[in-house]
């Protein structure tokens, strides 16, 4: 493993950094409704500059007030999700541990919507009424994962093809309770099959945002302190443990940190499979697989791809939509089987 | 205005949003444009779900996110009016021809802002609760119906015609509604009511629970839907095919689409052995009815006249040649389009005094 300089660092944070710019412009362009890249220029730069009230055209609340949120939210989910595959993969030691796959995705979503079903019966404020969903999908998330996590486990070590069918059976066995749920409940649960598939189409609140965004700082913070002990941890727990990292407390946190992502993503664009995924394993081919450089780029990474995957999903039937989550599967779910031949060859 | 955290976005948007909605297109000299210049330029009207809603008076540009509410509106006169609607809106064959914002599940949002609407209609049975926040908080208005009974697409739709100010068309249609209505009950109203089976959906089987508006307008044309008990709470079923060979429907009922009168699933139906155990099958009683009665618009009293007639045929002999003129009236020939014109008179002459497209700007 190369040294880790903060020169290569942030080249190579400078180069993703340029190619999501060039996404999100492709974002902010197309659409059911077209918009030209000169009024496009031309409202941006008084955005920039505080000249906003010069923005005359419905295509500026298009592009301001539709596409942007849009773009954001479809950053901060790319970007949770492929941190927190790129943390399941170095925990589990396994490359082909994904929040989807993992079934992490399908906890988070069932208790979203437990969430969504327990709060007509609660009285609390309406802010804590907002972040319910989240904290039902975060603790969905970490129920699942703890659980798939020993379902994985044989004689004390994790044994990757039962880790992986464990989570697949997981997987289906909650969205067999999603689906019982569905069916046994009235009143208006039919937005949430769409939700399900993964989709960008409703932007949240505002203070959703603030809360997306420092909640994925905050976990990524976290699991970023444990960086170099996950490159340790690439070569066995228990060499890792010998090497002096202290593996429960890392497992703890990073279990912890990436459930919070898994749910944040998940309450507001449901499931979005895949981008954990391939994210991290193209990172990885490009920048070498040391987590102090893999997990910023990881970050990127998904946002870029999530972005540009909601970018086909918006254009392709337009002026329908595709669940972004079709978007992913179709690219994804074919990755993962050559994957999972390659490793087995 | 969500999620940008920057207020100097957020006053872009107000500004780009106030702009849109004076029709003032060059926005840059006005600070703070102010939209009630002149006449009361809203009105404040509470929707079918309780929402106080901020309707622009008049209403010139509608965009219509369900099949049902662009029935309404041709049926109100208002077509010109109508300048958008969903990929689904297929009746009156104008319709189709509208500006489409995408399905009325996922509708493009964007479509519907480049449409500078007035107003948007939804409806709670089929639009989703997100698309009505999304367009919110674009600050776009939108009225929502939710109509579970036959009588309340009567009332829903004479409601929405005050709302876009021609109350008279809403008053016209709702009594020719409620006399045609009343003329079926003194046909029928005396009859024993047939158990039938209204199928959605064959496979699963779907049917419809008695809260839905098709319930009530199987009532209407007098028959009882064989899954009309306590355990039908919801909307629209999976029903047991071992629980309707048990309760035996003299009659199942289909939907068919105005293309096509007799859905080839009928016949297909009867070589199933699961289906074959019905009477109402091997005796082949089927009623075909228009997908009308899938809308709660008012065309659905067509289709309840049309069931009622392939239900209780005596009932409708006594008076041939008065039959034979309402079937003609009923089931328009060929492509001509159901329009106001058919049973309403007088059209409001504000409407026809309306500019279209883009020139609504000019007030």
């Amino acid at each position: 493993m190369r040294p880790l300089t903060l020169h290569r660092l942030l080249l190579q944070c400078l180069l993703l950094l340029v190619i999501l710019f060039f996404v999100v412009i492709l974002a902010l362009k197309f659409g059911a409704v077209p918009v030209s890249l000169y009024a496009l220029g031309r409202d941006l730069l008084r955005v920039l500059f505080g000249q906003s009230s010069g923005i005359s055209s419905d295509y500026g609340l298009i592009i301001v007030n539709i596409r942007l949120p849009r773009i954001l939210l479809g950053i901060i989910v790319g970007a949770s999700l492929s941190v927190a595959g790129t943390s399941f993969q170095a925990l589990l030691r396994n490359p082909l541990a994904d929040p989807y796959v993992l079934g992490v995705s399908s906890g988070a979503a069932l208790g979203a919507i437990l969430a969504l079903i327990a709060e007509p019966h609660l009285t609390i404020s309406p802010v804590f009424a907002a972040l319910l969903t989240p904290l039902g999908a975060f603790l969905g998330a970490a129920a699942t994962i703890t659980a798939v996590y020993f379902l994985g486990r044989r004689q004390g070590q994790i044994d990757s093809s039962t880790l992986l069918l464990g989570g697949v059976i997981t997987a289906s066995f909650l969205s067999a309770i999603i689906m019982f749920l569905m069916n046994t409940l009235t009143g208006n649960l039919r937005g949430l099959a769409y939700w399900l598939m993964g989709d960008l189409s409703t932007s949240p609140q505002k203070s959703v945002y603030w809360f997306l965004g420092i909640g994925f700082l905050a976990a990524t913070g976290a699991i970023y302190t444990t960086a170099g002990d996950l490159n340790l941890l690439l070569a066995g727990e228990k060499e890792a443990m010998h090497l002096g990292v202290d593996v429960p407390r890392v497992r703890l946190v990073v279990y912890i940190a990436a459930s919070l992502l898994t749910g944040l993503a998940v309450s507001v664009s449901g499931a979005i499979g895949y981008v954990g995924l391939i994210v991290p394993h193209a990172m990885r081919l490009l920048f070498g697989s040391d987590h102090r450089t893999l997990l910023p780029t990881a970050a990127l990474g998904g946002a870029i791809a999530v972005v540009f995957a909601d970018t086909l999903a918006r254009t392709v039937v337009a002026p329908a939509e595709l669940a972004v989550g079709a978007v992913t599967a179709i690219a994804g779910a074919p990755l993962f089987i050559y994957l999972l031949r390659r490793r087995l060859a | 205005m969500n999620i940008l955290a920057c207020p100097r976005l957020r006053s872009a948007a107000c500004t780009a949003l106030a702009a849109f909605l004076s029709c003032a297109a060059p926005s840059r000299a006005q600070s703070a444009p102010t939209v009630s210049s002149g006449a009361p330029a809203f009105r404040e009207v509470t929707d079918e779900v309780g929402r106080n809603v901020r309707v622009p008076q008049p209403v010139r540009r509608i965009v219509s996110l369900a099949p049902s509410l662009t029935e309404t509106i041709y049926t109100l006169g208002l077509q010109d009016r109508l300048v958008g609607d969903t990929d689904y809106c297929d009746y009156p064959p104008d319709a189709e021809k509208k500006a489409k914002v995408g399905g009325a599940i996922n509708p493009s949002l964007e479509r519907i802002v480049a449409l500078h609407p007035d107003l948007v209609l939804v409806t709670k049975s089929l639009n989703r609760l997100e698309t009505v926040r999304a367009l919110a908080e674009l600050g776009i208005s939108s009225y929502a119906t939710d109509p579970h009974t036959v009588d309340e697409i009567i009332t829903s739709s004479e409601k929405l015609a005050g709302v876009l100010g021609v109350p008279e068309a809403g008053a016209a249609i709702a009594s020719d509604m409620q006399h045609r209505l009343a003329d079926l009950q003194r046909r029928i109203g005396a009859l024993p009511p047939k158990r039938v089976l209204f199928v959605v959906w064959t496979q699963p089987l779907i049917s419809v629970g008695k809260d839905t508006f098709i319930a009530d307008a199987l009532r209407q044309a007098g028959a009882v839907s064989i899954v009309d008990s306590e355990q039908s709470e919801q909307s629209w079923p999976q029903v047991s095919l071992e629980e309707v060979a048990r309760l035996q429907p003299e009659f199942l009922v289909f939907a068919a689409s105005h293309a096509e009168r007799t859905p080839p699933t009928v016949e297909v139906l009867a070589t199933f052995p699961g289906w074959r155990i019905l009477d109402a099958v091997s005796n082949r009683r089927y009623a075909v009815i228009s997908d009308a009665v899938n809308r709660p618009a008012p065309r659905i009293v067509t289709a309840i006249e049309d069931l009622a007639r392939q239900l209780h045929p005596d009932a409708f002999v006594e008076k041939p040649e008065n039959g034979r003129q309402k079937l003609e009236k009923e089931n328009p020939a060929g492509n001509r389009q159901l329009s106001s014109h058919d049973y309403l008179s007088p059209r409001d002459p504000q409407v026809d005094g309306r500019t279209s497209g883009d020139g609504a700007c000019a007030r």
